[in-house]
């Protein structure tokens, strides 16, 4: 298995097993070691005052919780609902070392591949137009483009947002 | 004498004035003091040991310690007699040391004293001794080596339950401590693990104290000391400490082993005997800076092991009850008698096996408890929730409902009965009772009142009340502040009493009970009650409330709860140890209670705190907002109505204000609060809740009251908690999530100008 023979650095250390899905006109990938599951689009309850893309929080069997749309959050033009939009519930880990789970809104689940290191290109450069914090890099798959998500530092991003969103 | 003889006359003094001052709180049947003047006596010895004394002295001080063994080999309270022996040997040791500096033959020992051999015992202990009494030595030998160890006798009958509950708790202790060791040994200024440790044995103490099992106190106590040497960077913990923390640790594990086996039902009654002595002589050496002390001490622990083996010489001698032992035990006895009759022969053919027995019987806490990891049972009760969710949407789904099926009624009532009859195991799962807790209080009471020469009895009620384990935990520090209080500024002293014509024992009742789903706990003083001139005068000074105010009866009440409020005239010990009531409120708030004063001059005050019976379950009021639902814990709300237009007055057209009989409240429109769009902007269409927290109240706006239910409280998870205004979600009926207010926080929010606008 590669995972066991690449060196812990750079884009080889990415090497894996990806979960793919669709938002919008393009694809992007999450770690699937972190997916704890997929369900259908359901009632959300909205949360006063926060951010545009935190939707607010779901009952998944008795735990409360929240779900972030990553089309708002990524500022994707289309946000309507389609039969095939569904949550993905991931297990993500705060900067304080614990670990939460959280829904996030996707329009189309696609598939769980395995991308080798040699598919994984660094994410470019793109100035001040886009901040690429949260992205690991870009995954070349059967002639599309995926782009490969570190969902931590996403989350991490909608803490922070929201810190600035209370305070305003 | 030359000058080296000064000192120890000096000490010696002072000490005997010191155990005149506790011999006069004495009363027989009781232990305070006895710890003290045993402590006393023991500075007497070490401070004539290796002094030319005059050798009277040294029999009296051992006959001393003879008179105290005595008492501690029995039960722990004094009797009568050794009360009146002490009282005599006081002034005759105090005599006795003014001859010996002025260089007098000592006065003859009392008659009445019996010969001082029997008590020699003690020289064994004391290699270093330079009593040399060749009589008392020579009478000790056939004695035992640790003569002056403390035994332990279980009260069996009345403290069963908690000597089940130290048990089961010691166990994580003893765990903990020795988890901690072995992180101490890779790190040994792992400040966390030395807290924890510390924690163990602190706890040890607490717990061992309160069940007067003395010497695993006086152990746990030196170990504590120990610790928290360490802890303070006062002392480096080499391996030679570690192994002192594991002896300590390995010694409370066999005290703890004897007792589980006694309260399994074998050998009741008898007296447990494990050396504590050696240990705590090591630990003082280690303490008192004697850096060899530990190390040689080591082989020693090899010693002290066989030793302690050895022991049962003792208790097979033990094992035909001595003569103050039976007479201690009193009605006990025929019990674990029949007990041990009735045990088969061979389990104890002699005192050796018995000892084996000890550490290889199961340890006896087989009596029904599980210690279960709180995530499991976190998540049992969430899926319980999910499932009576479940069971109710069954039951009103509109294809069932139109059925006509009286075999499905019947099916359907059962599910509903399992159910519910689920929830509610699950739910007791948490709860234990306030018990053990309030009956720590009593000795924080008696303490206290002994400390302040007051009269002050303690009267409780319904300690079998059950409440969730973590609100009985963080209880605690809370009464115990609040029962300090009652004494020290509740009750009067015994004079000023008489002086109003009370009785002069003053009563504090602690009750606890149920009302309108709540728990209610109650402290209750018949004291002076509160003198409100003064709260006002002192909120004033310290600049807590303004001279032009004008506070009602209630607030007033309640200026005792604001930070940096102490009415204490001076700092005791008692008051002003940084812990004031606001902390006390602020504690009780945490847990989602509230706490409300009552007080009539001249005939006492009243606390009473009111706690949700769990803290995973409130109960709540559904409002609607727009098109969402929120739920108001009903603990802050007071009153909820539909105003009169004509009782709702603006400022700057913007600030609102309802007329609440009398009483102006600003009124905080939740859907602009909560940006919703509402289904009503018209107050007068809508529902104003009156929500209090502390002496402040808002009028919330809602659309509709939807109903009140008791929920079960979930976090919204670490991503959203910022959200100040929120203390939570929870699942409703029909499986969505409505979001719990935080009262307190809304009020505070609100309070604070251009938020309610945004």
């Amino acid at each position: 298995m590669p995972l066991e023979t690449v060196a812990p650095n750079s884009q080889a250390a990415r090497a894996g097993k990806y979960l793919t899905f669709g938002l919008g006109r393009e694809y992007y990938g999450v770690p699937v070691l972190k997916v704890r599951e997929i369900i259908r689009l359901c009632d959300i309850t909205p949360v006063p005052q926060m951010p545009d893309y935190v939707k607010g929080v779901i009952n998944l069997r008795g735990k409360i919780i929240p779900v972030a749309d990553l089309r708002v959050k990524f500022r994707l033009a289309n946000t309507l609902n389609t039969d095939l939009t569904c949550i993905i519930v991931m297990q993500v880990s705060l900067p304080d070392s614990s670990s939460t789970l959280m829904g996030l809104i996707v329009d189309a689940v696609e598939e769980v591949i395995n991308i080798t290191a040699a598919d994984i290109e660094p994410p470019p450069d793109f100035g001040t137009a886009l901040d690429a914090d949260y992205i690991l890099g870009m995954a070349k798959v059967k002639g599309t483009v995926k782009t490969l998500l570190d969902i931590d530092r996403v989350v991490i991003a909608v803490n922070v947002n929201e810190e600035h969103a209370v305070l305003a | 004498m030359p000058k080296s003889n000064e000192i120890p006359v000096k000490l010696l003094a002072d000490r005997l004035t010191k155990l005149a001052l506790e011999l006069n709180f004495v009363e027989p049947g009781k232990d305070a003091g006895l710890l003290p003047i045993n402590c006393f006596i023991s500075e007497i010895e070490d401070a004539l040991r290796g002094q030319p004394a005059p050798v009277e002295l040294a029999q009296a001080v051992r006959q001393a310690r003879q008179w105290l063994d005595k008492l501690f080999d029995t039960t722990v309270a004094f009797d009568a007699s050794t009360i009146a022996q002490l009282g005599e040997w006081q002034p005759w040791m105090a005599s006795a040391i003014e001859c010996w500096q002025n260089q007098q033959p000592a006065p003859s020992l009392p008659p009445s004293w019996g010969g001082a051999g029997a008590g020699a015992a003690t020289d064994q202990t004391m290699p270093g001794s330079a009593i040399s009494s060749p009589a008392a030595s020579s009478a000790a030998i056939p004695g035992p080596a640790d003569g002056a160890e403390l035994a332990l006798i279980l009260n069996l009958e009345s403290d069963q339950d908690l000597l089940r509950e130290f048990i089961n708790e010691s166990q994580e202790h003893l765990q903990n401590i020795e988890n901690g060791v072995l992180v101490l040994e890779e790190n040994p200024k792992d400040a966390d693990t030395l807290n924890s440790i510390f924690r163990a044995f602190h706890t040890f103490k607490g717990g061992s104290g309160f069940l007067n099992l003395t010497a695993i106190k006086n152990l746990a106590h030196e170990l504590e000391s120990l610790l928290d040497a360490a802890r303070q960077h006062k002392l480096v913990i080499d391996s030679a400490i570690i192994d002192l923390i594991l002896d300590g640790g390995d010694t409370l594990k066999q005290f703890v082993a004897e007792i589980s086996v006694q309260l399994g039902g074998h050998d009741a009654g008898q007296e447990i005997l494990v050396p504590t002595r050696r240990l705590i002589e090591r630990v003082k050496a280690v303490l008192s800076g004697d850096a060899n002390a530990s190390s040689p001490a080591h082989p020693d622990t090899v010693a002290q092991a066989t030793p302690s083996a050895e022991t049962p010489e003792l208790r097979a001698a033990g094992n035909v009850p001595g003569p103050t032992a039976l007479e201690a035990r009193g009605i006990a006895e025929s019990a674990a008698g029949a007990a041990v009759a009735a045990a088969p022969p061979p389990l104890i053919p002699s005192g050796q096996q018995t000892k084996q027995g000890a550490s290889s019987v199961p340890p006896g806490n087989g009596a029904g408890f599980v210690k279960v990891d709180t995530v499991k049972l976190d998540a049992l009760i969430d899926l319980v929730g999910e499932l009576v969710i479940a069971e109710s949407m069954v039951v009103q789904d509109p294809e069932i409902i139109t059925v006509q099926s009286r075999n499905l009624a019947r099916n359907l009532a059962q599910l509903r009965r399992v159910t519910s009859e689920l929830q509610r195991t699950a739910m007791a799962l948490r709860m234990v009772p306030v018990r053990s807790t309030f009956q720590k209080m009593t000795r924080v009471v008696r303490d206290l009142a002994a400390k302040q020469h007051k009269q002050v009895q303690l009267i409780l009620s319904g300690e079998d009340t059950e409440l969730d384990r973590n609100i009985v935990e963080e209880l605690s520090d809370p009464l115990v502040h609040m029962m300090r209080n009652a004494v020290d500024h509740g009750v009067e002293t015994p004079a000023a009493r008489k002086a109003r014509g009370k009785p002069e024992l003053g009563a504090v009742h602690l009750r606890a009970f149920h009302q309108g789903g709540n728990i209610v706990v109650q402290i209750q003083d018949d004291g002076n009650g509160l003198n409100k001139e003064r709260l006002l005068a002192k909120a004033r000074e310290k600049g807590i409330i303004k001279p032009t105010d004008n506070l009602s009866e209630k607030e007033i009440c309640d200026l005792i709860f604001a930070p940096g409020f102490s009415t204490a005239e001076q700092v005791t010990d008692i008051s002003g140890r940084g812990v004031g009531m606001d902390v006390v409120r602020r504690n009780i708030e945490k847990l989602r209670g509230k706490v409300e004063i009552d007080t009539v001059t001249g005939q006492g005050t009243t606390f009473t705190i009111y706690l949700p019976l769990t803290l995973a379950i409130i109960d709540g009021m559904i409002v609607s907002v727009g098109g969402e639902r929120f739920i108001i814990p009903t603990l802050s709300v007071r009153e909820s109505f539909r105003p009169k237009p004509e009782t709702i007055s603006t400022v700057h057209e913007r600030g609102e204000m309802v007329n609440v009989r009398g009483r102006l409240s600003p009124l905080l429109r939740l859907h602009q609060y909560f940006d919703q769009p509402p289904k009503v902007t018209d107050p007068a269409q809508g529902i104003i809740i009156v929500v209090e927290s502390g002496a402040q109240t808002r009028c919330l706006m809602v659309d509709e009251l939807l109903g009140k239910q008791e929920v079960v409280i979930k976090s919204l998870g670490g991503a959203l908690k910022k959200n100040a205004a929120l203390a939570g979600g929870a699942v409703l009926g029909d499986g969505r999530v409505g979001l719990i207010l935080n009262v307190d926080a809304l009020v505070k929010l609100s309070a604070t100008p251009g938020l309610v606008a945004a």
